[in-house]
C-alpha cells in the first residue's frame, strides 16, 4: 500500500468508465502503431521496387584528368592511368561491408569502344543477372541473351546499325546473334550493345576485369554516406562515388509514405490525448470531495497533483500495451488488405512493446497535467464547500 | 494548547462580503472536550474548519502551542494535518474505492514507499477499537453509516493525533448509532485526545466538558 494504491483501486472503481478510456486510447494507439508497422513494411518494399530503376552507388578505378590546349585549340578531356578493377576480389570487398544487408544488387560493368560496319560504338560487358537486377525496366524487342554469343542492343544503336532481334554481326572479330533490342530507356543504354562480360573479357585480352561496378544499396535504414565509408574503407584506392540525385529522389517517396503515416499518427495522438485530458478534467470535478478528504489529512498540492498524472499515466501504460498488440495484429490484416503482405512481415520486438507503454504513459501524463494541477489548486477550504 | 484571538473571516456572495466569523477568540486546552453549538449559519462550522487550518482567517491569530499557525507555510500546515490534527465531517467521508483498512490507513499513503508493517498494525488495532477489526476488507459502501463514521474515527486515531475536530459527527446518524459515536468520542477524550465538535444536539453538546455558544459570527 502506496499512494500508487489510489489511482489503481479508483481505476477500478468505474470499470465501465475505465474500460471505454482504455478503449478509446488503445485504438489510438493500435492506429499508430498498426500505420507505423505497415509503413515501415510499405517503404521497405517501396525501396526494394525503386532500387531496380538503376544504381545509386558507382564504383570506379582512380584516374587522373586533364583538359588538353594546344595552340588554340580544344583537345578534349584525357585520363591517365586508367586501370581496370579486378572482377572478384572487388566485389568480394564489396560484399563484405557491415551493411553487406543493404546492398541489393552490386553489377560489375566492362567498356570498351568498337566498330560496326564503319560505325563507332561502345559495348558493354555485363552479368546479366545482376545487371538486370539493378535495371528491371529494361523490356527487350526479343529476348534477354542467354548465351555468351548473344548480344541486347539499345534502341538508338539498334536503329543506327539497322539490328533486329535475330540478326547477326561480328564484334571485335567474333560473330554474335542479337538475341533483342531493347525499348527506349532515356538513358546511355539507348546507344550501347551489351553482351556477356566473360565474352568481352576474353575478347579484350582482360579476364577477371571491370570499368567500374554499379551498386544498388537500400537507404532507408541508414544513411548512404556510411555504405560509401564502409565500402572506402575496404576499397582503398579506389574512388567509390554515391549518386545522389538518384538517393534523394528514392528518400523522397519512402519518407513521403513514412511522412504520411507521422502525420496521421500525430494527430491520432493529439486527439486521444485531448480525450484523456478532458476525461481527467471531469474526474477533477467530480472528485472534488476526495481532494478535500485528501488535503483534510494533510496531503499537499504534489500528492493530490501526483495522484492525478498517476491515475492517466497507468491508462496510458495499459493502452500503450494493449494497443501495441493490436496494432501488431492489425498490421498483418492491413498488409493483407493492401495486397502488400508479401513486401515483408512486421517483426515482434518486446522492446518497441515497453517503448510503446513508456512513450504513451507519457503522452497521458503530459495530457493530465493541466487537469491534475487545477486539481492540485483546489483549497481544502474550496474542497469542503463539497463535503 | 490552541489558542484563536480575534479571528474573522468573510465569504463573498453574490459580489457581497458577508462576516461569517467576527472577532472570535477561543481557547482549547490539552484533553478538553469542547462542543461548539449555534443555530445553522451562525458560523460554527467556519470556526471548526478555522481552528483545524482547513480555512484561512481573514484576520485575527491562531496559536498552536508556541506556533503561529496564521503564519505558517503551506507545506507546514499540511505536515501539522499529517501529525497532530484529525477532522471527521458529518457524512464520514471515507474514499469509496478503498477498503476499510485502506481507508485507515490513508495518512500513511502519501509516497512510494509502502506503508510500514507497524502502521498496519496500529491500523488494525485502532480498527479493533472502534470494532471492524473483522471488516477491514470491506468497501466503505458494504457499511452502515455509523460503522462508516466509526472508521473516520479509527482514520484519526491511527495518526496518534493531539487534537480531533468533528463536525456534526452524529449529524447523519440514527440516535441509537449516535450515542455509540458520542461514547467513543468521549472514551477518546478520557484517554488524552482534545475533542472539538461541532453539534446541533443539546445533549451531545453537554457531553463536552464545555460549550461554546456562537451566534452570527459572536460567541455570546
Amino acid at each position: 500500500m502506496n499512494i500508487l494504491t489510489i489511482p489503481m483501486r479508483n481505476i477500478r472503481r468505474k470499470p465501465s468508465k475505465t474500460l471505454l478510456l482504455l478503449l478509446v486510447f488503445s485504438l489510438g494507439v493500435m492506429s499508430i502503431v498498426a500505420l507505423y508497422e505497415v509503413s515501415q513494411v510499405v517503404g521497405h518494399s517501396l525501396e526494394k521496387k525503386l532500387t531496380a530503376f538503376g544504381a545509386n552507388i558507382i564504383i570506379s578505378p582512380v584516374s587522373e584528368k586533364l583538359s588538353v590546349s594546344y595552340g588554340g585549340l580544344h583537345m578534349g578531356d584525357m585520363l591517365f592511368d586508367v586501370h581496370d578493377l579486378p572482377e572478384e576480389e572487388t566485389v568480394a570487398a564489396i560484399r563484405s561491408i557491415a551493411l553487406n544487408d543493404r546492398l541489393s544488387a552490386v553489377a560489375p560493368n566492362l567498356v570498351t569502344m568498337t566498330r560496326v560496319n564503319d560505325t563507332a560504338v561502345a559495348l558493354v560487358g555485363v552479368r546479366w543477372k545482376d545487371e538486370r537486377g539493378i535495371k528491371s525496366y529494361w523490356a527487350p524487342k526479343g529476348t534477354f541473351p542467354e548465351k555468351p554469343d548473344e548480344v541486347l542492343v539499345g534502341s538508338k544503336a539498334a536503329t543506327k546499325l539497322q539490328l533486329k532481334a535475330g540478326d547477326r554481326l561480328s564484334l571485335l572479330g567474333r560473330d554474335f546473334t542479337v538475341s533483342g533490342t531493347l525499348y527506349d530507356t532515356g538513358s546511355d543504354d539507348d546507344t550501347v550493345i551489351f553482351m556477356n562480360l566473360s565474352s568481352l573479357q576474353e575478347l579484350q585480352g582482360k579476364p577477371g576485369a571491370t570499368s567500374f561496378i554499379e551498386v544498388a544499396a537500400l537507404c532507408a535504414g541508414c544513411p548512404i554516406e556510411d555504405i560509401v565509408a564502409q565500402l572506402q574503407e575496404k576499397l582503398p584506392g579506389v574512388e567509390v562515388k554515391a549518386l545522389q540525385h538518384v538517393i534523394n529522389q528514392r528518400m523522397a517517396s519512402i519518407h513521403f509514405v513514412q511522412n504520411l503515416a507521422l502525420t496521421i499518427s500525430v494527430v491520432i495522438l493529439v486527439t486521444a490525448a485531448a480525450m484523456v485530458g478532458l476525461s481527467m478534467m471531469s474526474a477533477v470535478s467530480e472528485r472534488k470531495k476526495d481532494i478535500g478528504i485528501l488535503r483534510s489529512l494533510g496531503y499537499g498540492k504534489p500528492q493530490v497533483f501526483i495522484i492525478f498524472c498517476l491515475e492517466a499515466g497507468l491508462i496510458g501504460m495499459l493502452s500503450g500495451v494493449v494497443g501495441y498488440l493490436g496494432g501488431f495484429g492489425a498490421s498483418f490484416q492491413v498488409l493483407e488488405f493492401l495486397h502488400m503482405a508479401e513486401g515483408g512481415t512486421p517483426i515482434f520486438s518486446s522492446t518497441h512493446l515497453l517503448m510503446a507503454a513508456g512513450l504513451f504513459s507519457l503522452v497521458t501524463v503530459l495530457a493530465a497535467v493541466y487537469p491534475a494541477w487545477k486539481g492540485a489548486g483546489v483549497e481544502p477550504s474550496a474542497a469542503l464547500v463539497a463535503l | 494548547m490552541l489558542s484563536a484571538q480575534n479571528i474573522s473571516k468573510n465569504f463573498i456572495t453574490d459580489n457581497k462580503v458577508v462576516p461569517v466569523l467576527k472577532n472570535v477568540s477561543v481557547d482549547i486546552h490539552d484533553g478538553e472536550f469542547v462542543s461548539i453549538v449555534g443555530r445553522s449559519g451562525s458560523g460554527k462550522t467556519t470556526l471548526l474548519n478555522v481552528l483545524s487550518t482547513l480555512v484561512r482567517p481573514d484576520g485575527g491569530e491562531l496559536h498552536y502551542g508556541t506556533e503561529n499557525l496564521s503564519a505558517l507555510s503551506e507545506k507546514r500546515l499540511n505536515r501539522l494535518r499529517q501529525s497532530d490534527f484529525s477532522v471527521i465531517f458529518q457524512f464520514h467521508h471515507l474514499l469509496p474505492y478503498l477498503t476499510v483498512l485502506e481507508n485507515t490507513l490513508l495518512p500513511f499513503m502519501q509516497s512510494v514507499r509502502p506503508v510500514k508493517k507497524a502502521a498496519m498494525e496500529k491500523a488494525l488495532g485502532c480498527l479493533e477499537r472502534v470494532g471492524l477489526a473483522d471488516k477491514a476488507d470491506r468497501l466503505p459502501g458494504n457499511l452502515s453509516g455509523g460503522e462508516q463514521q466509526r472508521v473516520a474515527i479509527a482514520r484519526a486515531l491511527v495518526k496518534s493525533s493531539k487534537v480531533l475536530f468533528a463536525d456534526e459527527p452524529t449529524g447523519s446518524l440514527d440516535k441509537g448509532t449516535g450515542e455509540k459515536i458520542m461514547g467513543l468520542l468521549s472514551e477518546l477524550n478520557n484517554d488524552g485526545l482534545a475533542v472539538v465538535m461541532v453539534t446541533h444536539d443539546p445533549v451531545y453538546a453537554k457531553m463536552a466538558g464545555r460549550s461554546v455558544h456562537i451566534e452570527d459570527g459572536v460567541i455570546v
